[in-house]
């Protein structure tokens, strides 16, 4: 790939939504390609994308988990044997819980992250910058970003299942009438190792829609700091919506 | 930095794949140590059980279901892991059955040579064993919701029943049954009454058979000791000295009713003055009545009785007024 086959992949949002989107993408994806220019900057993202956001994921994995086992002892005293909190508990953080609200704590906090600093580059004419050095900007901004979180998310996300699963426990024994055997035996009557993967699977797919939501209106941003705020907005937004869309989607697709 | 951030992501890496990999395992139970051993069981159909399922012996969880497939001549054969130190029956058998209303299965491992009560669940397993092979024979009891279709088939044929039932007993015939109930219940009431009245009727016949009975025996006895009194006066002469007392006692009678006619005539006498004094006696006490003669104004006037009371009177009003001043009526002088 020449520079300036490059510097011609690039051209404003002048089509729709959809179509920009659907365009961005296959140039990110194409980027990859260009593996000398991603490769020494993912590492550096995974850390700031991936490994920065643990703390904000167990602090809401540990809340999920109590909320769970409360909630569901409330929902299954004198109708079903209480030992179901551990299934329940252990079901709804793996599969859903824990990776969608995983998800979008972390597109708050990366999409918001990636938007701003794309953004001030894009306005700060850093990103022309960054072409005029003959850097692929997609293979340079985007790649490393999107790679990063969409393999961090998973690592994110399964800190936040076992600490969820982890407090659900605490709570069922501590303040349900329940023992650490029947939450056990109610987390594994139902398990399936599809559970586990089945949350990673999707962990995974909602960081690369977070990142990619997240360079994409960086990388559009106009006029200036309003201009930044306003794509960092949008990019919170779409996040969010990408990944409930893809929650959807996975559902209907591996459940 | 770089390194830094190389280090931070790898052990962030590792720690999350470590969490997976050993949740996974221990959610799964799987026999890492190689503590649990398999066998297979067949069965025809293996119902709601799935592979995770507990396997239980005598109540108590020994393993559970790793794997459930489909294998030839239309059996299910099912891999069960069950763990090494437990001490299995001679020949066991396995039967699938739900292990509470909500969905939960389980395998339970039983000795084949002591059948459950079921005749199907025998049958089962005898054909499931007729089939060899090492696995062991499997049976499946119906589940929850068999059993709740076959209730509701019951409960179906139990209202086809009801409601022929139903049919037969319309309301006219409903009326009918109620009315001759009715004349039933009538007609034992008044044989209820007429029994008792006839009750009562023998009784009393009977009291009387048994007092006319009591009064014949008595009469005979006493005519008994009559005729044995008489046996008895025949063979000793008393008849005579009866006869001759009795004539005797005859002249007595014929005395005193002479005595007994003087003295009637004597008492008649006696009774004419006794009127004429009676007479007499009326006379003077219709003349005292009548205030006539001293007896009769004393009788009737109360002259007397006032001038006796006012004596009286006036004698105890002296009498006090002596015992008041004595010295007024007594004067008792030595000198």
């Amino acid at each position: 790939m020449t520079h300036d086959s490059r510097l011609t992949t690039y051209s404003p949002p002048r089509d729709g939504f959809i179509t920009h989107i659907g365009r961005r993408s296959l140039e990110t994806f194409r980027a990859v390609a260009d593996v000398p220019t991603w490769s020494p900057l993912l590492v550096g993202q995974m850390r700031r994308l991936g490994v920065d956001s643990v703390p904000i994921a167990l602090f809401i994995a540990v809340f999920t988990g109590i909320v769970l086992s409360l909630l569901s002892s409330y929902i299954f005293t004198g109708a079903v044997p209480l030992y179901f909190v551990g299934a329940l508990v252990g079901k709804t953080v793996m599969m859903e819980l824990g990776p969608v609200l995983t998800g979008m704590a972390l597109a708050g906090r990366v999409g918001a992250s990636i938007a701003a600093e794309l953004g001030t580059m894009k306005v700060t004419e850093q990103v022309d910058a960054l072409e005029t050095l003959a850097y692929d900007r997609n293979a340079y901004l985007v790649v490393p970003r999107v790679l990063a979180a969409t393999l961090m998310f998973p690592v994110v996300t399964a800190f936040a299942m076992a600490v969820g699963v982890t407090s659900g426990w605490i709570t069922a024994v501590n303040l349900l009438d329940l023992s650490t055997p029947e939450f056990f035996k109610g987390l594994r009557m139902f398990y399936q190792f599809k559970d586990i993967w089945f949350g990673l699977v999707k962990s995974a797919s909602f960081g690369a829609a977070v990142a990619l939501m997240g360079c994409l209106q960086g990388l559009d941003s106009k006029s200036g700091a309003q201009g930044v705020g306003q794509s960092t907005t949008r990019a919170v937004v779409l996040g969010c919506e990408a990944i409930l869309v893809l929650d959807a989607f996975w559902a209907l697709v591996l459940l | 930095m770089r390194r830094t951030n190389e280090f931070a992501v790898g052990l962030a890496v590792l720690l999350a794949l470590a969490l997976v990999v050993a949740g996974a395992l221990w959610l799964s139970e799987t026999d890492v140590n190689q503590k649990q051993v398999n066998a297979q069981a067949r069965f025809r159909t293996v119902g709601g059980l799935g592979v995770g399922a507990p396997v239980t012996l005598r109540g108590v969880r020994v393993g559970r279901v790793e794997a459930i497939r489909l294998v030839a001549d239309e059996w299910v054969e099912t891999e069960l892991s069950i763990d090494k130190n437990v001490e299995l029956p001679a020949k066991p058998a396995v039967i699938s059955a739900s292990a509470s209303l909500f969905g939960e299965w389980s395998a339970t491992i039983v000795p084949y040579d002591e059948p459950p009560s079921d005749p199907n669940l025998r049958a089962a397993l005898a054909e499931s064993d007729r089939a060899g092979g090492a696995a062991w024979p499997g049976a499946t009891l119906p589940d929850i919701g068999q059993l709740t279709a076959q209730a509701s088939r019951i409960a179906g044929d139990v209202g086809v029943v009801t409601q022929r039932i139903s049919q037969a007993f319309d309301s006219t015939a409903l009326k009918n049954l109620q009315k001759s109930v009715q004349d039933l219940a009538a007609i034992s009431g008044r044989l209820v009454t007429f029994a008792n009245a006839q009750t009562t009727r023998i009784d009393r016949v009977s009291r009387n058979v048994t007092t006319t009975s009591d009064a014949f025996a008595g009469v005979a006895r006493t005519f008994q000791g009559a005729v044995a009194r008489l046996d008895t006066a025949t063979k000793d002469d008393q008849l005579k000295d009866i006869l001759n007392n009795g004539r005797a006692s005859s002249a007595d009678l014929r005395q005193a009713a002479a005595d007994l006619r003087s003295v009637m005539t004597a008492a008649r006498e006696n009774q004419v003055s006794l009127i004429r004094v009676i007479q007499q006696a009326d006379t003077l006490m219709s003349r005292i009545q009548s205030g006539n003669g001293t007896l009769g104004m004393l009788a009737t006037d109360s002259t007397l009785y006032r001038e006796t009371t006012a004596t009286v009177i006036q004698f105890r009003q002296l009498l006090t007024d002596i015992q008041a001043n004595p010295k007024k009526y007594l004067k008792i002088s030595v000198f």
